[in-house]
């Protein structure tokens, strides 16, 4: 549990609206009784707790989405993409035709966050998420149900994001613009973000093209403890003890925090120098216990030569784009929309 | 930018959250919070500032009982987790200890009797003599139900003092020491009857607090509803206890005395609601001897959204109603937020017509004072002057919920509702009593959690509006031993035990037992040269120009 016997519950009160400090609250507290003190995970409570919904091919408020397993390695995607202008085609998915032949329209690769233990693809919380995003920005979203740990760590849930990743990028019926392409973003929050970024890496490596990454305070970490983690721990919802917990579930036995799926840019990292990385929207949240980390990341991205553009977020909380009652919420899809649709 | 604000097929909710808890049932619905609805859990808008309390109950409970924490996280029966209130509350009682009364039972052997331990017992012997025929259930029924009773008692005192506690931490700022109080409280409280007594009133004050201390949410406004919303209020208010009724009744008394021989008179209504109070007058000026005058009747209510004019259809049925017996009768509205907003020349009077101004706990709501403006209620009361009025009828809340201590203001309006909700046992009829429950809530909320201009409850005794009155130019006119007796028995006809009429130097008053909660009094305006001179007024001292 805590380390320290004192419970900062006051801090996080006055930060976030009512309802979202119940919804980021009750997840604590569920999480808190799921994670057992020896890394082992009462899975069957939380997929008994996790609030899941399921797909609906009939448009509401214009999203419509469906669930999609991938022949080769059985990994469940599950699409969103905007309503049809014409109602003759709601209720029908077309695998043959393309998105358009004339406009661009982004895919958005999504690995939902859930510190890659908790959370799937069809947790409602990340389900209207998506169709958030797609409704802001005319995107289509894919979210990809990785597996999660402890029952699977590293490497896993990037092995199943660059399965996805590839699974898109050769779905014609993604494909969008005069040439034909899947126009592929990668994007996460929390630990997708993390997922975002190594298979983004394993893209540039095997010259398989994606315009962009957006990361949404990412799960980086370290040895160390930064100042942000010192200052903020147990503040905001978030414990460093936590965090412990599930880069120890993540990472292969015995290893530390300075692994590099852990620190990129740390000790064992590797530099990005000269790769053809995609460009970068880093989403940080002020209040956000590992802040220090996720800068270190965009320094790391900078010294590489990489193009990386910085939202700092200063009075927002881990989660704040859960619900949309909060101008983080509404600067997010901003930005996320000039992103995707700024270079097509 | 599109607000995406609609659940996927899970479930998707429509309408408004908002703080108020009145709702008719079939909109019940409505108040789920939509946000969370998205995110897969139903919590009702209304809940929301409990299922917070009880979260963090729950965190202080796991941090400081690792025991607890373990059971609930190996043990404990998960109840549907979408329903968020539910599952917080079934981990909550996992976590608390056990309430200690059944185990104060003993059967004594010899005659098979539950016999009560002496700490529950009440002051009256108590232990009802169980006759050995009736069967063990009925035995220990009828000892829970009066050891429980013990324990309300014994509760009940307990909350009250722990309330004042709590208000006490608020004023000296030890909001921590506050919120804990305020998780105590509401699990004092699920071991009471909230259904009346302390219980209830204790909720509400509990729920105001609480506002109060986590103001950081943004709580929304407490005076909250809309404008139609508190008309419905008002009216179940007025059916479900006599104190609108002694109101209109004592006012229409002395507005109809004032208008003797005039032929054109012009009532200023300060709150028309749904001009409860009007029909009254109309048919009384109807049977007047020598004929009806003419009435004009203003009305002044706040705006009507979405394109209703509320007070322009009041108008209608009190025109219809007032040709129905042949009382000639024009009305007109004057829609206002608040009453310092307007201004004398809305009223239009014509300086032939008789005018009485009526005002039914309408003046505290401006001695809420800006420093930077003017007094609103000294602007009010200054062109109500102008108006060189027959008579000003004023009723208020006999209370002093206008102190700047929050502790006084406090302690005063937890005995002032007290009694209110005791005076309220006496009425059976629902809806109306729920309704007239909400009512007083809504008053409760206001004087306790509110600050500022959003504080409009600023009620004050009926000395201190003398003093103000008199000091404004105003001088009282005596309500007369007739009204008093009319009142009396229109009490009698209408209203239980209990409820008191009383004078008070030619003012009334109406209360509970030895309590009065509301006055009634009646003013002229003196020209302005006698206003320059301190009244004496009878038993009161001297005294001078009042300031607001």
């Amino acid at each position: 549990m805590a380390g320290s016997n004192e419970v900062n519950l006051n801090e996080s009160r006055r930060v976030v609206p009512l309802n979202t400090w119940v919804l980021i609250s009750n997840f604590k507290l569920a999480y808190n009784l799921q994670r057992r003190p020896d890394g082992t995970f009462n899975r069957d409570l939380s997929e008994f707790l996790d609030r899941k919904v399921p797909a609906n091919i009939n448009p509401v408020d214009g999203v419509f989405s469906f669930d999609h397993v991938d022949g080769g390695t059985g990994l469940l995607n599950r699409v969103y993409q905007p309503s049809s202008q014409n109602e003759a085609q709601w209720g029908i998915v077309d695998l043959e035709k393309p998105l358009s032949t004339t406009e661009i329209v982004p895919v958005i690769v999504f690995f939902h966050g859930g510190s890659f233990t908790h959370s799937s693809a069809n947790s409602a919380i990340y389900d209207t998420f998506c169709r958030r995003v797609v409704s802001f920005c005319k995107a289509v979203v894919v979210s990809v149900n990785y597996r999660r740990s402890p029952e699977h760590r590293y490497p896993c849930a990037y092995d199943d994001g660059w399965a996805a990743l590839k699974w898109v990028k050769s779905r014609t019926w993604l494909q969008s613009g005069k040439d034909s392409k899947v126009y592929v973003y990668l994007a996460g929050d929390s630990s997708g973000g993390n997922i975002a970024h190594h298979v983004a890496v394993r893209a540039a490596e095997a010259d398989v093209e994606v315009l962009g990454n957006i990361l949404l305070h990412p799960m980086f970490g370290g040895q160390r403890r930064t100042e942000s983690e010192k200052r903020l721990d147990g503040k905001y919802f978030v414990t460093l003890l936590d965090r412990d917990w599930y880069w120890r579930a993540y990472l292969p036995e015995g290893e530390d925090r300075d692994h590099p799926a852990c620190n990129p840019f740390g000790p064992r990292g590797k530099s990005l120098k000269g790769l053809k990385f995609p460009k970068s929207l880093l989403v940080v949240a002020g209040l956000d216990l590992i802040q220090d980390w996720q800068l270190a990341y965009v320094e790391g991205l900078r010294r590489s030569g990489q193009e990386v553009k910085l939202l700092f977020l200063e009075k927002a909380t881990i989660g704040f784009y859960f619900l949309p009652n909060n101008d983080h919420f509404y600067c997010l899809m901003e930005e996320i929309k000039n992103f995707v649709t700024s270079n097509c | 930018m599109v607000p995406y604000d609609s659940a996927t097929s899970a479930g998707s909710s429509s309408g408004s959250s908002s703080s108020s808890s009145y709702k008719p049932p079939q909109q019940q619905q409505q108040d789920i919070d939509r946000l969370l609805a998205g995110a897969g859990y139903k919590v009702r808008s209304s809940e929301l500032r409990q299922v917070a309390q009880r979260l963090e109950r729950l965190e202080i409970a796991m941090v400081n009982s690792p025991a607890d924490f373990f059971h609930l996280a190996s043990d404990a029966i998960h109840r549907n987790p979408s329903d968020l209130a539910s599952w917080v509350d079934s981990l909550l009682s996992e976590c608390t200890q056990p309430p200690t009364c059944p185990s104060e039972f003993i059967m004594d052997p010899v005659t098979n009797q539950a016999v009560v331990n002496n700490a529950w017992t009440t002051t009256e012997p108590h232990t009802p003599q169980v006759h050995q025929n009736i069967s063990f259930e009925q035995q220990s029924l009828n000892h829970q139900l009066t050891v429980v009773t013990a324990m309300e008692e014994d509760s009940g005192i307990r909350l009250v003092h722990m309330l004042m506690m709590c208000a006490e931490c608020v004023q000296r700022g030890d909001l921590p020491l506050a919120t804990s109080l305020i998780d105590d409280m509401q699990r004092l409280l699920m071991r009471v009857n909230t259904v009346c007594g302390i219980g209830k009133v204790a909720g509400h004050f509990i729920d105001a607090l609480s506002c109060r201390i986590f103001q950081g949410f943004g709580g929304g406004p407490v005076n909250g509803g809309s404008a139609y919303e508190n008309e419905i209020l008002y009216h179940h208010f007025y059916e479900a206890c006599p104190y609108l009724k002694f109101a209109h009744f004592t006012a229409n008394q002395a507005i109809l005395e004032a208008f003797d021989g005039h032929d054109c008179v012009h009532v200023v209504d300060f709150n028309l609601m749904h001009g409860l109070q009007w029909p009254a007058l109309i048919q009384a000026l109807a049977l007047r001897p020598g004929g009806p005058p003419l009435l004009r009747l203003t009305g002044i209510g706040p705006p009507s959204p979405d394109g209703r004019d509320s007070l322009r259809e009041i108008g209608l049925r009190l025109a219809e109603l007032a040709r129905s017996v042949n009382v000639r009768f024009t009305f007109r509205g004057v829609a206002a937020s608040r009453l310092e907003d307007v201004k004398p020349w809305m009223l239009q009077v014509n300086p032939k017509e008789a005018v009485a101004v009526n005002s039914i706990m309408q003046l505290h709501r401006l001695l809420g004072a800006d420093p930077t403006r003017n007094s609103p209620i000294q602007t009010v009361l200054s062109w109500i002057r102008s108006l060189n009025p027959k008579i000003m009828t004023v009723v208020e809340q006999e209370a002093n919920h206008n102190q700047p201590g929050f502790l006084d203001r406090f302690t005063e309006a937890l005995y002032y509702y007290s009694t209110m909700f005791d005076s309220l046992e006496a009425c059976t009829v629902q809806p109306e009593k729920a309704l007239a429950e909400i009512y007083i809530q809504r008053e409760i909320a206001n004087v306790v959690s509110c600050e500022g201009s959003a504080r409009v409850e600023r009620h004050e005794p009926l000395a201190k509006w003398r003093t103000r009155l008199n000091g404004a130019g105003f001088r009282p006119l005596h309500l007369g031993s007739n009204a008093f007796k009319q009142a009396s028995m229109l009490l009698t006809l209408f209203s239980a035990e209990g409820y008191l009429v009383e004078e008070n130097e030619g003012c009334l008053t109406l209360g509970w037992h030895s309590r009065p909660l509301i006055s009634a009094s009646a003013w002229h305006a003196v020209p302005d040269a006698a206003a320059e001179i301190p009244a004496w007024d009878g038993s009161s001292t001297i005294i001078s120009r009042a300031e607001s």
